[in-house]
């Protein structure tokens, strides 16, 4: 058995995480437990076990352990929130926070090369695109010294683009500053995990994989085509993605490969 | 078994085990299920809530116990624990012979 992964000892740490009882009584509850565990796993041991197998049988014998911080809440009359319900809406504020970060980096990004290679080249409407005349008028009136509606629509959508990135990227970090506030002042409220522990780094690795693939492929399409105007606005969302995409997706794969060695240990012993 | 059947009993179950012998919470557990033949197996974790409130009502006092290599809580029966589950047992055995008493007639 591998020293580093002691199974009972993680579950105690998920147990001390969830509990919502008089600390005076949290000790003996971590104590009793982790005794009756471990001597759970040596009778096992006992009767032919491996070490891992044993400590795991333990574990699944014993219940979950936002089952049994639950049942100790109840005897003590104090209410706990599901704690599934409470560890989703966290883990969707954090992905949903990232996101909008991301975004507003993303704005950051467009304006750089909007900058670099000109509006057109972030917001600049096909050649094909025609304009009635009121909202040519909207247009001109909205940019003023723009010389002809196409350029008025190109600094008109530069602005939304860039604009509104940036609002959605402030937004992203207060709800991530919201979020880091909730887990350091209340890391028991905040420290339920019922959710696999891969939940956050695989919904992320998906949903930003998906929106890099989308954004880069629609933006180097057009380049290939010729048809700069607008690209960069979908590849400034695809580059940014694609960083986050990485962020979730190393941790996640580094996940997958400790599960496998845990699984390879209880299957070998 | 239902779980929820058992639960409404669960508190005399525990105060018999221990009035047999002070144990700690494994061995109740243990003795729990092999005088049950296996028909009471709840999720051993959640035995000891039901062992801490019974020892808040003062039904079961608890001491650490070393020597063992490991610290482990000790429980055995009060006097009030003892009262409580003479009575319990009584309307336990009450009940269970008008229960019984009626299943008969219609067999």
């Amino acid at each position: 058995m591998n020293d580093e992964r002691d199974l009972i000892a993680e579950y105690i740490d998920k147990l001390l995480g969830m509990l919502r009882v008089d600390p005076r009584r949290t000790r003996r509850i971590l104590v009793e437990s982790e005794d009756h565990l471990r001597e759970t796993a040596e009778r096992l041991i006992e009767q032919g076990a491996t070490p891992a197998q044993a400590q795991a049988t333990a574990i699944e014998q014993f219940g979950r352990p936002d089952v049994v911080a639950r049942r100790f809440a109840a005897e003590e009359g104090r209410l706990l929130p599901p704690p599934l319900l409470l560890d989703l809406v966290l883990s969707l504020g954090l992905l949903f926070g990232i996101g909008m970060a991301a975004i507003g980096v993303s704005g950051a990004l467009a304006a750089g090369m909007g900058t670099a290679f000109g509006q057109s080249f972030i917001s600049g409407d096909p050649p094909e695109v025609t304009y009635t005349p009121a909202r040519c008028a909207y247009l001109m009136a909205d940019q003023p010294g723009s010389r002809d509606c196409e350029a008025a629509a190109t600094a008109h959508h530069y602005g939304e683009v860039v604009g509104y990135r940036a609002v959605a990227g402030v937004l992203g970090l207060l709800v991530l500053g919201g979020w880091l506030v909730i887990r350091q002042r209340y890391p028991r409220f905040s420290g339920v995990r019922i959710l696999p522990e891969g939940f956050v780094p695989t919904v992320g690795a998906a949903l930003f994989g998906v929106a890099a693939l989308l954004l880069l492929l629609q933006g180097t399409g057009s380049v290939a085509a010729g048809r700069n105007e607008g690209a960069g606005g979908y590849l400034s969302g695809g580059i940014v993605s694609l960083g986050v995409f990485a962020a979730f997706a190393v941790p996640l794969f580094r996940l997958l490969v400790s599960h496998r060695k845990t699984s390879a240990e209880i299957d070998e012993g | 078994m239902n779980q929820e059947l058992l639960k409404g009993h669960l508190d005399l179950l525990l105060l018999a085990i221990v009035a047999e012998q002070p144990a700690h919470g494994y061995a109740i557990i243990a003795r729990l299920r092999e005088r049950s033949g296996g028909t009471f197996d709840l999720a051993e974790g959640t035995i000891y809530p039901a062992l801490h409130r019974l020892e808040r009502a003062q039904l079961l006092e608890s001491s650490w116990a070393t020597g063992i290599g490991r610290s482990r809580r000790v429980y055995e029966l009060s006097n009030a624990g003892r009262e409580a589950l003479a009575t319990r047992r009584n309307t336990w055995q009450s009940f269970a012979t008008g229960i019984q008493a009626v299943l008969g007639a219609n067999t």
